[in-house]
């Protein structure tokens, strides 16, 4: 459990401890904390491959090959492959006033700027493992069999305002704090404190989520 | 030499960009097709860490365009496009700025000329470069769209005019390929040059690096690329080439060469180094904007620039190198072959059409209906509301089994359109309405589908209109009106009529078995007869609502008994407790007969209870066969699922409501094999007559009491009656 203001704090702190270099992680590296009112949130973007190439060559509605145009020969041009698999996400951190605790909001599209669906993001390597059999995904929310609360589910980003998906917090707060009893140390301040439990916390969510 | 291939930009677009230039083609453009300056950005490339193969994986020569791309200055501003990793802060992404045109019709997209357009773009930036000397429009790109703002469908197509070198470049091999800088510069040379990059209030595209006199021991300094000719007059040019040299300094040439050989001192000397953001990850082809960079040496500086180390700079993220940053910089020279005397100014060909996924020359297509249609987003929002439900409270609620059921309302007065409302709050898709009237003054303030406008002229179709009204408060739901009279049993048609009776009788039919529920919502108690017995015979749910003035009854009919399951009690219908066939109860009514008088507050009441027992009935396992709960029921929440009921609850056969008493009283009522409405009397002669047997029922209430058996009953009765002995005391207290 944090407060607000402990997790502004401890965003901060992290975000200049990851900056500079190895020896940490680099997995931490390119989050920042954005400042924004009402709320601050930590925020950043990044790329992912999707697992397999979904048929869109078959979109119908395509304007197809356009016949008249065309380029001359150009050996100095390197054939790359298709882009279009990639998956562009926008990750924030951001506070949840209801659980005390950070949650992980994203979003994410493809190159030619529309939103993934959410089988289009189980189908990315945003997901670390296979989505068990039996959890409903329907259009906005994936719930694994036997849990009541949805794993992920659509809201609005608290200070953007913006639809994203995000990580349901209501477990979080138990799990980081177990994990974080193995890890505490009784002679850190509270600043170091506040971002090792941070750190965990990314730990446990990456452990959902390829971070 | 192997000739040496440029990575083309791959355009990412984010949904901020169509979002903006909607607006900006409803609030500025409308129908202008004037071309628009926009920026975008790129960053060095990079490459993501599979943990699945353990592989790195090439990210691609990205070209991004945002929310913030139309903005006049293209300062960061704060938008999730800016975010590190993605364009980045300013400190790790390149503007470049370009045009922007939207066209209004998809045939003036497709009629632009193409090749006449991007020949004007190429010619901007030659421009450029020979009369001003900049660098500023060398990554210079546009892009056209067409904007279907009604299907939310982008078109759109990249352009990133690149200028053909003729002969090709070519990379050098062995040694002078591609290398990474450490091998190259030193590691005290590279923080320096980092750190001066760094200090740019915006990070350059394109710059000059000059090593320092002592080589790796000083710090190299690096220079604006329109500043070439003085920022390198104190350094000698590294190019070497024997056949262009004079005799006598080809054995120095052929020296150097043997020197050149020996990797240590090849890779110690290049002194005058050009160099560009790359925002290619690939190690053998560096990015596009380095085609435009060096076309632009050869145009300006020709003599000292048939050979040109560059360095491809990708280390933009570095902050604080130490002794273990991994630099992902590459080094490397690239030559030109048997240079024909180019004349100066004459602007080369140039290539840049970004292909469309299958790699062709095409335009790409962005379909954002699913998350603009605002169709889509109130379905959307209906079905998250209801799901709510299902999360927090009820996680084994079947909402999909609610949403759908096909329900037929018939009648759309006051039951009728509460019952709409309340199947919609559910989330039910389909729903059909059917009333024989039009709306009437009186109706608007109890009958919530109607507005004052609707009674005019004469009034609406009732039918019709509520399903247009369903439709506007939510326009992903399939509501259908239909006119139509229910023929009743005590009321004969006349000879004329037949034929159209029975088209509405056929209609009847069709539309009962196309639904899966049966709401009787009508005002009188005979036409409730035709739509029980279609329904009984086909198996279908019928719940029934009837109003009185301060009492309702809410019910849900049983099956037939040929449909009973063992075990079972047989649950009648509306008129299971009848003994004589349903008459004309309306004819010779006083108005106030008529009209059913209620208390206003029963018809929402009655609908809602008449929803609800549905919605519990579909969450039973066993539908239709569900069981009512035992009379005298423990009360307590948990014992409903107990006692046989579903996740919902208890599913009643009938409610009785008091208003009155705010009192509401569970009865259960058994099937008659003699009903008229649900007998198998009756439903066998219906299957084996159709239409001809509801019209001798319709002409003659004798027949039904037949084919229900109930004559005989009566016989029964009297017959028992006379078998009594009755004890005829004596008594002369009767005389």
């Amino acid at each position: 459990m944090l407060t607000r203001s402990q997790f502004a704090a401890a965003s901060r702190a992290l975000v200049a401890k990851h900056e500079s270099n190895p020896p940490f992680s680099t997995l931490l590296r390119d989050w920042e904390w954005i400042d924004a009112f009402p709320y601050g949130y930590l925020a950043r973007s990044k790329r992912y491959i999707r697992n397999s190439l979904s048929q869109s060559s078959a979109d119908s509605s395509q304007l197809g090959d356009d016949p008249g145009l065309q380029e001359e020969e150009d050996s100095a041009t390197a054939h790359t492959t298709s882009e279009a698999e990639w998956v562009i996400s926008q990750q924030f951190v951001v506070f949840s006033a209801t659980f005390q605790v950070p949650a992980l909001y994203f979003t994410a599209h493809k190159a030619n700027g529309t939103t993934l669906s959410l089988d289009e993001i189980m189908n990315t390597k945003l997901f670390k493992f296979e989505i068990p059999i039996g959890s409903d995904a329907n259009g906005f929310a994936l719930t694994l069999p036997d849990v009541p609360f949805p794993l992920l589910s659509q809201g609005d980003h608290p200070t953007l305002g913006t639809p994203c998906w995000y990580l349901h917090p209501c477990e979080t707060s138990n799990a980081v704090d177990e994990l974080f009893r193995e890890v505490m140390e009784a002679d850190w301040d509270e600043e170091t404190r506040l971002v090792r439990w941070l750190e965990t916390w990314f730990m446990t969510v990456g452990g959902v989520l390829d971070l | 030499m192997p000739t040496l291939q440029f990575a083309p930009f791959s355009s990412v677009v984010s949904p901020a960009f169509w979002h903006k230039l909607t607006d900006l083609k409803i609030d500025v453009l409308k129908l202008s097709d004037e071309a628009v300056p926009i920026t975008g950005t790129y960053t060095a490339g990079k490459s993501i860490f599979d943990r699945e193969t353990g592989q790195e994986v090439l990210l691609g020569t990205g070209f991004s365009v945002g929310g913030e791309s139309f903005d006049a200055s293209s300062t960061t501003s704060h938008d999730e496009s800016t975010l590190p990793g993605a364009s980045g802060h300013s400190g790790n992404a390149v503007t470049a700025t370009g045009s922007f045109k939207n066209f209004n019709t998809i045939e003036e997209f497709k009629a632009l000329d193409k090749t006449k357009y991007f020949d004007e773009e190429a010619q901007k930036i030659w421009d450029s470069i020979i009369a001003t000397k900049s660098t500023t429009e060398l990554n210079r790109f546009f892009v056209i769209t067409f904007a279907d703002l009604k299907k939310y469908k982008y078109y759109y197509w990249f352009s990133f005019p690149a200028f053909v070198s003729k002969p090709a470049w070519e990379i050098g091999e062995g040694s002078e390929s591609w290398k990474s800088v450490v091998d190259v510069l030193s590691r005290d040379e590279l923080a320096s040059i980092n750190a001066q990059l760094r200090a740019e209030p915006t990070l350059p595209a394109f710059f000059l690096v000059k090593r320092a006199r002592g080589g790796s021991q000083g710090a190299p300094a690096i220079g604006k690329v329109e500043d070439y000719e003085t920022f390198f007059t104190d350094v000698p040019t590294s190019e070497v080439r024997s056949s262009s040299l004079p005799r006598s300094i080809r054995s120095l040439a052929s020296l150097t060469k043997r020197l050149r050989r020996s990797s240590s001192l090849t890779l110690a000397r290049p002194q005058r180094i050009v160099s560009f953001i790359d925002p290619s990850p690939d190690p053998q082809n560096p990015g596009w904007p380095l085609r435009n960079l060096l076309a632009y040496l050869r145009a300006l500086y020709p003599e000292s620039t048939t050979s040109v180390s560059v360095l491809r700079w990708r280390d933009t993220e570095v902050t604080t190198p130490t002794p273990n940053t991994v630099w992902k910089s590459q080094i490397g020279t690239v030559y030109l072959k048997e240079v024909e005397g180019a004349a100066a100014g004459k602007r080369p060909s140039a290539v840049g059409w970004e292909r469309n996924p299958n790699g062709k020359l095409g335009a790409r297509l962005a379909d954002l209906a699913p998350m603009m249609d605002p169709t889509r987003l109130a379905a959307q929002a209906v079905d998250l509301n209801l799901k709510l439900m299902r999360w927090r409270i009820l996680p084994q609620l079947d909402l999909e089994k609610v949403s759908g059921t096909k329900c037929l309302l018939l009648g759309a007065g006051t039951l009728g359109c509460y019952v709409a409302r309340a199947l919609m709050g559910w989330g039910v898709r389909t729903i059909t309405l059917l009333d024989s009237s039009r709306v009437s003054f009186s109706n608007p303030v109890r009958q919530p589908l109607f507005e004052f406008e609707d009674c005019v002229d004469g009034g609406k179709p009732k039918a019709e209109c509520a399903a247009e009204r369903l439709r506007k408060i939510f326009p992903g739901v399939n509501a259908t009106g239909h006119t139509l009279s229910i023929p009743m049993p005590g009321h004969p048609v006349p000879a004329g009529s037949v034929e159209q009776v029975r088209k509405d009788v056929e209609k009847l039919e069709a539309l009962i078995d196309e639904h899966d529920v049966i709401f009787q919502l009508m005002d009188s108690r005979e036409s409730r007869w035709v739509p029980t017995v279609l329904g009984a015979a086909k198996g279908k749910i019928v719940i029934n609502a009837a109003l009185g003035f301060d009492t309702f009854l809410v019910m849900r009919h049983g099956v037939r008994a040929r449909d009973q399951k063992e075990g079972h009690e047989r649950l009648g219908c509306y008129y299971c407790n009848d003994i004589v066939a349903p008459g004309d109860s309306l004819t010779d009514r006083t108005l106030d007969q008529m009209c059913t008088v209620t208390r206003p507050g029963l018809a929402p009441i009655a609908s809602a209870t008449a929803v609800e027992l549905l919605t519990s009935l579909l969450q039973h396992p066993d539908g239709v066969h569900a069981p009512p709960p035992p009379p005298n029921p423990e009360l307590g929440p948990s014992s409903q699922a107990e006692t046989g009921g579903s996740v919902l609850g208890a599913v009643p056969h009938q409610i009785r409501g008091f208003l009155a008493q705010f009192r509401n009283l569970q009865l259960i009522g058994r099937g008659w094999d003699r009903c008229t409405g649900c007998s198998e009397g009756v439903l066998e002669a219906y299957e084996k007559d159709g239409f001809d047997m509801l019209l001798k029922v319709f002409n003659d209430q004798k027949y039904l009491e037949e084919i229900a058996g109930l004559d005989k009953m009566k016989e029964e009765g009297e017959a028992a009656m006379e078998a009594v002995d009755w004890d005829e005391g004596s008594g002369d207290e009767f005389d």
